[in-house]
């Protein structure tokens, strides 16, 4: 920023020394003969805000900043006048118009001249410190005090433009246009000046003014608005503080409800489709098309089988459990080799009073007897103890078994 | 097609709020005496009316006779308004002090996120508000780092409709007519149950400045 100011402060003075020359000439005769300079030249004076143009049909002047400076270093108190207000400068205007009535009415026409121009340039500093004025306020006004932070601030520098505004507003009261129109009489010149130029400013700047002050109370307004909704929102976070416990009344539950608090609920739903509506047919098929959901449908159904997990434990052994017969039958051949002794069956079933079946015992131990691997077969011999049948012949009955070694 | 009374009836009746900031085009309809006259037959059928907030820049739909279920319905809405009140006050004063110019939010107020979280991320205090503030049930933010917390918070604010985005692609967020609302509720507070909530306020600065 501040690197941005020294380059155009740069530009500046470079431009100011650069055309010293047209500037003094500028300073001394009231304005620029635009003739002799270069179109170029000036419009760079005007950029830099050293010339300006008070209306379309007037020639250039100088800025009266530039013109203070000028006249303030060159100890230059010809032209000097204080601008404390505008009444001040309305009855400098009046003398200088004394002063250009009389000159002409002695035919003295070249001071009569010099009072003009100086008479032109109090006119137009005037309007010009008039439109300054106007421009600054509004300039604060448009960033909304921008350059002060707090709201307090804010509202201390809205009270200061107030004042200003009604200061300005005041002093154009000083501006008496029958008086002024009186004084210029029938002269064109000081028409223009007094009448014309002075009033364009002045319906300008009160215009503008009323406006700022409508803009200005606007803001104070609202800055009030802000200081008392941060205090709303403190006091309400310092109240719950204070009081932990503090809940809320229920207003819905009073007879009449505040509008504040009586919203209704939301209802609209989204509509559903109308496979009957003739018209919508090829919109729905549009739909129907663009469906994917439709397609990945079976995919859906196998990845819910999928989640089935298959349980992949430990296989339990099917385990051949033998009967309790089969293993008496294993204890009974185990006692035969023990013993070395052969050994009837039913006689093994009475000695160790097994409460199975005797019949089946006998089954058991043929069939114990035969499942038996033929090398082992040759260590026992199975001898049978029964009888044919009476009548038929080719049966026969065994009543009992007897397992020996052989 | 629907014209511009279906539109804004139906915004009414899905219960959102219209402002300038939402909806600017619903809003003008709105602010038209004859087109609220064109719509009121409309609401009446279903027991509602057009209730406005904020100085008559907030629509909403109101109920014209409360029965037992609207009162239910109320009572619901106002147990959520209840307890959030303090989540949100608390982050508007986080947003009021996070912004350099110390401006309450209101309606139209435009938060830039990425400005705001630069400053809470410089100043340990406003990271800890922020902290606190997301936890809430309103909130609801699990995050631990300070991105994640302030986008959950203002993506809440934007569901509830205190907030509009009004680029999707830019993290800019609008105040709406719903935080007038909010302050209309807490000046509706302090006032019915006269807690004098300025002056408490004014007394604990007061009370600063002594200190």
């Amino acid at each position: 920023m501040s690197q941005a100011l020294i380059q155009a402060s740069g530009r500046l003075f470079n431009a100011l020394s650069r055309h010293h020359e047209l500037i003094m000439q500028v300073y001394l005769n009231g304005q620029v003969d635009e003739t002799q300079s270069s179109t170029k030249v000036l419009e760079q004076l005007i950029q830099l805000g050293i010339l300006w143009r008070p209306d379309a049909h007037s020639p250039l002047r100088l800025k009266s900043a530039v013109r203070n400076l000028l006249e303030s270093s060159l100890q230059d108190e010809r032209n000097r006048t204080i601008d404390a207000n505008i009444g001040a400068a309305l009855a400098s205007l009046k003398t200088l118009v004394g002063h250009y009535k009389e000159a002409m009415h002695y035919n003295r026409y070249s001071e009569a001249q010099s009072h003009m121009s100086t008479l032109t340039e109090h006119v137009y500093q005037l309007t010009e410190s008039l439109g300054n004025s106007v421009r600054i306020m509004f300039s604060r006004i448009n960033n909304e005090f921008g350059y002060v932070v707090s709201v307090d601030a804010k509202i201390r520098e809205n009270e200061l433009a107030q004042s200003q505004v009604s200061d300005l507003l005041q002093q154009l009261e000083c501006f008496q246009f029958d008086q002024l129109s009186e004084l210029a009489g029938s002269q064109r010149e000081l028409r223009h000046l007094l009448v014309v130029a002075l009033q364009q400013s002045f319906s300008r700047a009160a215009q503008e003014l009323s406006v700022a002050q409508a803009r200005l109370l606007d803001l104070l307004g609202r800055f009030r608005e802000f200081k008392g909704r941060t205090r709303l929102l403190k006091g309400f976070l310092l109240h719950c503080e204070h009081h932990p416990d503090f809940t809320v009344n229920e207003y819905p539950a009073l007879s009449q409800v505040p509008t504040l608090f009586n919203q209704a609920a939301a209802m609209l739903n989204p509509a559903a489709a109308d496979v009957n509506y003739v018209h919508h047919e090829a919109d729905y098929h549009q739909m129907a098309t663009q469906l994917t959901h439709l397609g990945n449908r079976p995919k859906a159904e196998t990845s819910e089988t999928v989640n089935n997990e298959l349980e992949v434990t430990e296989q339990s052994t099917v385990a051949l459990i033998k009967g309790e017969i089969q293993h008496a039958v294993e204890c009974y051949f185990c006692e035969v080799i023990d013993s070395g002794q052969a050994c009837s069956a039913l006689d093994y079933y009475q000695h160790q009073n097994f409460d199975f079946d005797a019949e089946v015992w006998i089954y058991q131990v043929i069939g114990g007897y035969q499942a038996l691997d033929e090398t082992d077969k040759l260590f026992f011999a199975l001898d049978t103890q029964g009888q044919a049948h009476t009548t038929f012949t080719g049966n026969y009955y065994i009543h009992d078994v007897t397992l020996g070694l052989r | 097609m629907m014209n511009e009374a279906g539109r804004v009836l139906s915004l009414l009746l899905e219960g959102k709020f219209i402002c300038q900031v939402t909806d600017e085009e619903a809003w003008r309809y709105l602010k038209r005496r004859d087109n609220v006259q064109t719509l009121e037959p409309h609401l009446a059928l279903l027991n509602r009316s057009l209730a406005t907030t904020a100085d008559g820049e907030v629509f909403f739909c109101a109920y014209t006779t409360l029965g037992d279920a609207e009162r239910k319905v109320l009572q619901q809405q106002f147990q959520d308004i209840a307890s959030n009140l303090i989540p949100l006050v608390e982050w508007l004063m986080l947003i009021q002090q996070a912004s350099e110019s110390d401006i309450p939010l209101t309606i139209g107020g435009a938060l830039r996120l990425s400005e705001l979280q630069s400053v809470i991320e410089d100043t340990p205090a406003y990271a800890e508000q922020l902290e606190k503030i997301s936890r809430y049930r309103l909130f609801n933010s699990t995050s631990v780092n300070l991105d994640g917390q302030l986008k959950q918070v203002f993506k809440r604010l934007t569901d509830l409709g205190y907030l509009h985005k009004p680029n999707s692609e830019k993290q800019i967020y609008l105040a709406t007519g719903k935080i007038e609302h909010l302050y209309e509720i807490i000046r509706f507070i302090d006032e019915t149950e006269s807690l004098s909530l300025a002056e408490q306020a004014d007394a604990a600065i007061s009370q600063g400045n002594l200190l």
